[in-house]
């Protein structure tokens, strides 16, 4: 977002279609850009890279940043080119099926989205809900979305607007394992791949493919809904990788579907949101308001009638997004080695490297030093949740959905004024609901088979 | 409990006086070498970049620039709903190098409701000039029965709160305009707020999960010439531009004004000659024929008042706001 709202004033002066050109592609340019720190140094680029570093670094620690690099890279090129695909072929009908997620639909699939808890749960499934509920908790802190009261703000200014997503993750992800590493001897050494490493193996290529498959498809129907998030989309599909995944087990240790289903899916959803913006002047999300208020700034309306009164700027601005993807995949898997050789950098060196910038990271997220800060604060925090081995995915995915999922519930309870059968009377929103049970259940029907045959009594 | 209440109002009243007194100590070195060359002036945009309130900003920047013959940097300090932005305007210096945007409602209400414990009252800012504003208007969904506001609003006496209106969350200018109506004609309608923003209650009332939009004229401009939404009333004294056929609301008989403004304004205390020479310097800029036709494309109308007429505006604006606020202040 920050991205695209600085390049603005730059683009004031060029002709339209080139400034909107330029500034679609920092756009979806970052989904890809975010990943290369939250592969090699432990730090997201931005908020819907964040669920990568889990098996991202891992990969890197293991010698295998290349590879993460490479499978990014092109699930990247899949994601968008294939959303690119949808725009073209069918914009208007996808636009219209984007209208048919209200505020019920939204909760119902915020459900689906939190019934994934399950599949990230690990070992124990009480720690997981203690995980789940720190991270609904502390997406509570800021302005009541509804009654507009302050939360958990004491008195404090800066945190009416929450805390930021991309301190907490940095925090709690990055900055508690480099904490961690002083508890034992010294710092794991990573290793700069070779360059015969740099390249996905056969096997990699073939796990990645279904997995891609998935977060394309993830990333499409979720970057379609106007208000969803890519951070919702990469989140949702590393815990499809969790739930359904042929390697499931792996994930977490360096396994390439946690990073070719997020990567993808995040690029798939950027390409994707914007078809409401083309076929019915809606911007799916902030930043893409940012890149609505360069359109209108150089006198073009999206909506319907940009296809008919602009038909030129609009097809440049989508010819755009295909060559656009094709050159951030030749600009990107070639450099993969000159990204990893900061590896070749010694550990103890690279490790005060990342602690900076994780510190720069979090202060340039809104130029604050109060960032800073709720980073430092979130590694304790994340340290404590490592050592009592309580799992730090379900916290980070309830607190993208928990915002979400409680301004959709009230929207929808206003709409019905205080009636919860909204959610069961109307068909997608019951469906939904519906799976979401499902999906929680799913690991208790599972365990009570076996068990019941093992320990009736009765028998 | 009406004692803690008691309590906190005569604390938040306290503070108040005391930023109050703070803000005006500080108005004592006068310069008449405003503005110094090499000294860069700040404009504070409390929201983030690429919204109306910093596209404006952004557009008047290079004709004040000329104006005053210094460098003048747009800041974006976002959050809260604009208190960040007004707490840090209303903190600096007043000494003509740091001014600011001020919306309304946003700039209106944060300090009325003391549960937001906003450093700052009306008195602390120094209007300086206004820029646009942006009527309200209601809308219907193009199938609906009702033909006329009185159609509709009869309707929503005849049963209150039967149809869903949306805003752009709680205390906002479209939540302030549903309660003017509600004090004056008895029409009530079943708010829902959607926090997020425009977007979010226009993509609502395109899927129809909401009856009526409530939103500002260029806010459904480009839907009303798509068919997809029927304005049926603008709260304007006169018609808007770009919605001729649409009749005010004072033309269908009620007498109601309601809108988003926009201007800018400095800290409290400036200097006399200072504030002039901001204040001709913005005169220029917001009428400059460029900035107004850029206004005009973002579906803008410019309305230009001098600092002394927006202060009464301002404090009109006021008065109204707060005769409806219990009306808007959650109960439950």
């Amino acid at each position: 977002m920050a991205g695209v709202a600085l390049l603005i004033p730059l683009t004031l002066n060029m002709d339209a279609t080139g400034a909107i050109i330029m500034l679609c592609a920092i756009f979806y340019g970052t989904a890809y850009g975010g990943t290369i720190t939250s592969v090699l140094l432990n730090t997201p680029g931005e908020a819907a890279s964040a669920i990568t570093t889990i098996d991202g670094y891992a990969m890197t620690k293991i010698g295998k940043a290349g590879a993460a690099l490479t499978i990014a890279a092109v699930g990247s090129f899949v994601g968008g080119t294939i959303a690119t695909v949808g725009l073209v072929a069918a914009a208007k009908p996808l636009g219209e099926l984007g209208l048919l997620v209200g505020p019920p639909e939204f909760f119902a699939l915020m459900v689906v989205g939190i019934s994934l808890l399950v599949a990230l749960a690990g070992k124990s499934m009480v720690k997981a809900v203690i995980s789940g509920a720190l991270g609904l908790l502390i997406s509570m802190v800021g302005i009541d979305p509804v009654a507009g009261a302050p939360r958990f703000t004491f008195g404090v200014d800066r945190l009416l607007d929450g805390v930021s997503f991309v301190a907490v993750i940095v925090g709690v992800f990055g900055l508690s394992e480099l904490l961690s590493y002083r508890k034992g001897a010294a710092a794991p050494a990573v290793h700069a791949p070779n360059f015969r490493s740099l390249l996905p193996t056969g096997k990699e290529w073939r796990r990645s493919a279904p997995a891609m498959a998935r977060g394309t498809g993830i990333g499409f129907g979720l970057g379609l809904i106007p208000g969803m998030t890519g951070s919702v989309s990469s989140l949702l599909a590393y815990g499809a990788e969790k739930k359904f995944s042929r390697h499931r087990n792996e994930l977490g240790k360096g396994a390439i579907e946690g990073v070719a289903g997020p990567e993808t899916a995040n690029n798939s959803h950027a390409n994707a949101a914007l078809i409401p913006l083309f076929t019915l002047g809606i911007p799916a999300s902030p930043t893409i308001a940012v890149l609505m208020g360069a359109f209108l700034q150089q006198g073009l309306t999206p909506g319907p009638t940009l296809f008919t009164e602009n038909s030129e700027i609009a097809w440049a601005i989508i010819a755009s997004l295909f060559i656009g993807n094709l050159i951030l995949l030749l600009l990107n898997v070639p450099l993969v080695g000159l990204w990893t050789s900061i590896l070749r950098v010694p550990t103890t060196i690279l490790t005060a490297l990342i602690l900076l910038f994780m510190v720069i990271g979090a202060y340039t997220i809104n130029f604050t030093v109060f960032d800073v800060f709720v980073m430092i604060g979130f590694g304790l925090l994340g340290l404590a949740l490592r050592h009592l081995d309580i799992p730090l995915a379900p916290m980070v995915l309830t607190l993208v959905l928990g915002p979400l999922m409680e301004r959709s519930l009230r929207e929808s309870l206003e709409i019905s004024q205080g009636d919860f059968g909204i959610f069961v009377n109307r068909p997608i929103s019951a469906v939904l609901i519906g799976l979401g049970l499902l999906i929680i259940f799913s690991p208790l029907l599972k365990l009570r088979k076996p068990k019941a045959l093992n320990e009736d009594p009765e028998t | 409990m009406k004692t803690r209440i008691r309590l906190a109002a005569v604390a938040a009243a306290g503070l108040l006086a005391l930023t109050g007194c703070g803000a005006n100590a500080g108005a004592t070195n006068t310069a008449s070498d405003f503005p110094r060359k090499g000294k860069s002036i700040e404009i504070v945009v409390a929201f983030g970049s690429g919204g109306a309130v910093d596209t404006a900003a952004r557009l008047i920047q290079p004709v004040l620039e000329k104006e005053l013959g210094t460098n003048v940097e747009v800041i974006n300090k976002p959050g809260a709903g604009g208190q960040i932005g007004y707490t840090q305007l209303t903190s600096a210096k007043p000494d003509g190098y740091t001014i600011g945007a001020t919306g309304s409602p946003s700039v209106v209400v944060s300090p009325l409701d003391p549960s937001r414990g906003a450093k700052y009252t009306r008195d602390s800012f120094q209007p300086l000039g206004r820029q646009v504003i942006d009527p309200t208007v209601i809308a219907v969904q193009p199938d609906s029965p009702y033909q006329t506001l009185k159609d509709l609003l009869d309707a929503a006496k005849a049963s209150p709160k039967s149809m869903t209106a949306s805003t752009t969350g709680l205390q906002t200018g479209e939540h302030f305009a549903m309660a003017q109506i509600q004090e004056t004609t008895g029409s009530e309608f079943a708010p829902v707020h959607f926090s997020e923003g425009a977007s979010q209650a226009t993509t609502a009332f395109l899927g129809k999960h909401v009856d009526i939009l409530v939103a500002n004229v260029s806010d459904v401009t480009d839907l009303t010439k798509q068919g997809k939404a029927r304005v049926l009333g603008v709260m304007s004294e006169e018609r808007a531009p770009s919605l001729q056929d649409v009749p005010t609301f004072k033309e269908s008989g009620y007498d109601l004004v309601a809108g988003t403004v926009r201007g800018y304004s400095a800290p409290a205390g400036l200097p006399d000659e200072v504030a002039e020479k901001l204040e001709a310097a913005l005169q220029k800029a917001i009428e400059d024929p460029a900035v107004v036709q850029k206004m005009n494309d973002l579906g803008l109308q410019t309305s230009y008042l001098n600092g002394d007429d927006y202060q009464q505006f301002w404090a009109a604006q006021e008065e109204d706001f707060k005769k409806v606020l219990p009306l808007v202040q959650k109960t439950d």
